[in-house]
């Protein structure tokens, strides 16, 4: 199904969570909604599910209006960031909750329950409850009471924050192929511009409760519609420079380049190039992050291979390809 | 400090309870333990008269009378006083404007000293310028003599303790405030009305404290129907009213009986064990608990 908000505001008291949000959901996508906490990722969720209205603004789901359902009549699935497993029932009970809330034959829920508990893997746990479960166990708990209702959507968010890294990569890969196979549309909130990046056919990023760009993965990386976006996917972060400085670009400007396309160049002093000092070395095993200081004190951040050679206070010679750089409007932080 | 610098200085701090408990407590109740098997009155050195005073209890009318006075107070007064705080405690839970106040409300006659309640129920139980039968009169309800009927009494003595549950109320509040709303969020979506919700999610995650309130109620019920049963009836009206803790009163102060009310209390103590004990046996036979 197809999900559109249209001009969708959110105001708690005085402030706007959601800010004439207009976004569209193509059928069977996997779109990750991304930005930093309050940043009203959660709310146009909340507002899609139904448990917030909007104060102004409509969502259409499938072409029909449904901004005034309940959001029981909406058919979509939600996951918590919390989880939200009720403490006093088994992972069978969980799961079964909604379909016996709803009065569906007894044996049919306990052949659903049994076939998504098979899926997630959870067959010999459906007797146990939520605090005899693993966080990655409960993280798939609720993932299967979602599932168990077979809805139109899925709205995800932030599943995973509370797993440890390790659990939280191959939950996130889990999902991604779960989503292929199901095949339902998917919106996925995240803070973590690096599950965004992985995860998303596309990308909605937010901040202020406006959204700032929406594109694929390759698209909102390579051309960031404006400043913020730039800064906020992308770790370390996009460099942004005031136009004239040592990344060139017209004074009321502010030019961007990632970490990756400065290159180290081998000759000590090119002809289209600057000097700076390294400052800090941190090595991350597959990569290099040199933090750098240009001679008329800017800071940069550049990335290189593995088992780099410079060291703390070694001089070193850098160049960016102009075709590589990134122009922003000084004042209105657009991209040019 | 070292552990046992620590140590030391832990039991300093538990001597002034342990010492309360042992001169309030526990000799007490070694005495008592030791006068039910004797003629004590108070006066003079007590005989031990073996199981004398278990046989008069078995053949007293009027302990068979405070017995099921007791009985039927705690029947009553449990349920409904535990039902009114649980009420009033998920209501008032939600955060609402003014919220502060009807809980503060709520609380309040639970401050209020049992023997000012009391005086104050004399007063709006009294048949016939007290409010309540003013209000029931208005609405064309029948307006009952109270205290002047054993069962008038009896549901008075109720009606006044339904009142002081501000603890109840607090725990029930406290409980249902620590229960996260993405339950009630994820059951919503779920098609859950506000009814299931309750049914399913609320209560169920409540029982531990439920059956904590509800099994201290009853030992607080067995004894504290004391102060009102005298002032308001003084146990009449012809032993409707005349509580354990009434009788035993009226044995050991009013008659001198020491030895024989010291055995009434070991049957107190008896009691509410076992009700107690029925409790807890039931609450692991339904499994409220898991």
């Amino acid at each position: 199904m197809t999900i559109r908000f249209e001009r969708v505001s959110k105001f708690f008291g005085d402030v706007a969570a959601l800010d004439e949000l207009d976004l569209s959901v193509s059928d069977g996508e996997l779109l990750v909604l991304v930005g930093p906490s309050g940043c009203g990722k959660s709310t146009a969720l909340r507002v899609l599910a139904g448990l917030e209205q909007p104060t102004s603004g409509r969502v259409l789901v499938s072409d029909r209006d449904i901004t005034s359902l309940p959001p029981h009549r909406r058919d979509v699935a939600m996951v918590f960031q919390d989880l939200a497993l009720y403490p006093h029932m088994t992972s069978r009970q969980n799961i079964g909750f909604g379909p016996r809330i709803r009065r569906e034959p007894a044996d049919e829920v306990r052949r659903r329950t049994e076939e998504v508990a098979r899926q997630l893997g959870l067959d010999g746990l459906l007797d146990r409850y939520p605090d005899q479960l693993s966080g990655g166990q409960q993280q798939r708990v609720a993932l299967a009471r979602a599932m168990v209702r077979a809805p139109q959507a899925y709205l995800m968010d932030e599943p995973l924050s509370d797993l440890d890294v390790q659990l939280r990569l191959r939950a996130r890969t889990e999902i991604v192929e779960l989503h292929r196979s199901i095949g339902a549309t998917t919106i996925y909130v995240t803070h973590d511009q690096a599950e965004a990046m992985t995860m998303g056919d596309r990308i909605a990023v937010l901040a202020s409760g406006r959204l700032q760009q929406v594109g694929t993965p390759a698209q909102v990386y390579d051309e960031p519609a404006n400043r913020f976006v730039a800064g906020f996917l992308g770790s370390p972060p996009m460099n942004l420079v005031p136009g004239g400085g040592v990344l060139g670009g017209e004074p009321d400007t502010v030019v961007g380049v990632r970490p990756e396309d400065i290159s180290i160049a081998a000759d000590r002093f090119p002809a289209d190039g600057f000097r700076a000092e390294v400052a800090l070395v941190e090595s991350l095993g597959s990569e290099t992050v040199l933090s750098v200081r240009c001679e008329d004190g800017t800071r940069l951040a550049v990335r290189t291979g593995p088992r780099s050679p410079y060291r703390a206070n070694a001089t070193i010679a850098l160049s960016v390809d102009p075709g590589r750089r990134h122009i922003f409007d000084r004042d209105s932080g657009m991209r040019r | 400090m070292t552990t046992r610098q620590v140590e030391r200085s832990s039991w300093a701090f538990l001597l002034p309870y342990a010492l309360g408990t042992l001169v309030l407590v526990l000799i007490p109740a070694v005495l008592t333990l030791r006068y039910a098997f004797t003629d004590f009155t108070g006066l003079g050195s007590p005989q031990f008269t073996g199981l004398d005073n278990l046989r008069r209890l078995r053949d007293d009318p009027f302990f068979a009378a405070s017995l099921q006075a007791s009985a039927f107070h705690v029947a009553m007064a449990v349920p409904l006083r535990l039902f009114a705080a649980v009420a009033l405690g998920l209501l008032l839970a939600a955060p609402r404007r003014g919220g502060r106040w009807y809980r503060v409300a709520v609380y309040l006659p639970t401050v209020v000293p049992d023997i000012a309640l009391a005086l104050l129920f004399l007063w709006v139980l009294n048949p016939i310028y007290g409010p309540l039968n003013q209000v029931l009169g208005a609405v064309g309800l029948p307006q009952p003599t109270w205290l002047a009927t054993p069962w008038g009494a009896r549901v008075g003595v109720v009606l006044m303790l339904a009142f002081p549950i501000g603890e109840a109320f607090l725990v029930v509040l406290a409980t249902r405030r620590a229960i996260s709303n993405r339950l009630y969020e994820a059951a919503a979506l779920e098609g859950c009305t506000p009814w299931r919700q309750l049914v399913h999610i609320t209560l169920p995650l409540l029982a531990p404290v439920l059956v904590l309130l509800a099994i201290r109620d009853t030992v607080v019920m067995l004894q504290v129907s004391f102060v009102p049963a005298y002032l308001l009836t003084d146990g009449g009206p012809g032993n409707a009213t005349l509580y354990l803790p009434v009788y035993i009163y009226d044995q050991a102060f009013e008659f001198f009986g020491f030895g024989y009310s010291a055995m009434i209390t070991l049957a107190l103590i008896a009691i509410t064990l076992a009700l107690v004990a029925v409790q807890v046996l039931l609450v692991r036979r339904w499994r409220v608990l898991r």
